[in-house]
């Protein structure tokens, strides 16, 4: 029985995000992968869309220079011939403040050939941001129909 | 296989749910349907977590009052047993101003006996509360927001 491309693909980027191994990874992405993590780019500039294999790498450089992967635990897992879909939590480390962050995440990844084609991930960006701060973010309470 | 019958019952459900018919969503789910989605209560109290249909009522009501019109794109749907996630861009009409809040959200739900027995949403929320507050708040946070210097 052949492994899923989901865990090779999984393996390969913890192992690109912590130990800045690319090599693995760069195998398991199409050329023209389609990839989009939501989220305010403005803040966190390794969040949004990217297309084709080269620009995703890069973003995964990114990503590897500003946190490290200390744990994560699935949730909901969903496996189809060519897809998976997934609901995680996240440990990570922040590394330019050494801030530890704690993220829910999904995402819906689609394969071929063995290969990301695309990946569409949603993340609770609000709680990202309080904890990336460091503190709440103030807001006024929304009580009447906005 | 029930992936296709239970594929097919989110669909149901998210057409009857879009379209604010409340009984309906709530007939597609059982007594103890148990909701939880990532959100901050504090700006938004009608979310978090919620257990069974009276619960369920009293938060879609809040949702159905404060917008109009809602729809969506259904982006992706994956099936495995009685587990189906959906990907969804969301299209909420303001009824205070006509102004549309658009948002993207995954949802996994979870089926006992034909019926949703679970719930959990995780949605981008960053641009959720900017857009419900019609608040740069990015900008704020920057120091660069309305009256900013």
């Amino acid at each position: 029985m052949t492994e899923h491309s989901l865990w090779r693909f999984s393996r390969a980027l913890h192992r690109a995000i912590n130990e800045r191994r690319f090599e693995d990874i760069e195998a398991l992405i199409d050329d023209n992968v389609d990839w989009a993590v939501y989220g305010p780019i403005d803040m966190f500039p390794f969040l949004g869309a990217r297309r084709g294999r080269e620009a995703v790498i890069e973003v995964i450089r990114q990503i590897a220079e500003n946190v490290r992967v200390h744990r994560f635990d699935r949730e909901t897992i969903m496996l189809g011939v060519d897809s998976a879909s997934s609901m995680l939590r996240y440990s990570l480390t922040a590394l330019d403040s050494n801030k530890p962050i704690s993220l829910r995440i999904a995402h819906f990844a689609q394969f071929r050939d063995g290969k990301l084609l695309s990946i569409r991930v949603l993340v609770d960006t609000f709680d990202l941001v309080e904890q990336a701060l460091g503190r709440p973010i103030n807001l006024p309470r929304l009580v009447s129909f906005a | 296989m029930v992936e296709p019958l239970n594929r097919q019952r989110v669909l149901n459900f998210l057409d009857v749910f879009y379209s604010h018919d409340i009984e309906g969503a709530l007939a597609c789910c059982t007594d103890d349907v148990e909701f939880v989605a990532n959100a901050p209560i504090d700006i938004m109290p009608h979310m978090g977590h919620r257990r069974g249909k009276a619960a369920m009522r009293e938060m879609w009501s809040t949702i159905y009052a404060r917008y109009s019109n809602m729809r969506y794109d259904l982006a992706n749907i994956v099936t495995e047993g009685d587990t189906v996630a959906v990907n969804l861009r969301a299209f909420f009409r303001k009824r205070g101003n006509d102004r549309t809040v658009q948002f993207d959200i995954a949802v996994f739900y979870t089926f006992r006996g034909g019926r949703i027995a679970e719930i959990r949403e995780i949605i981008d929320t960053f641009d959720l509360v900017q857009q419900v507050l019609e608040r740069d708040v990015a900008a704020d946070l920057a120091g660069t927001g309305p009256g900013k210097t």
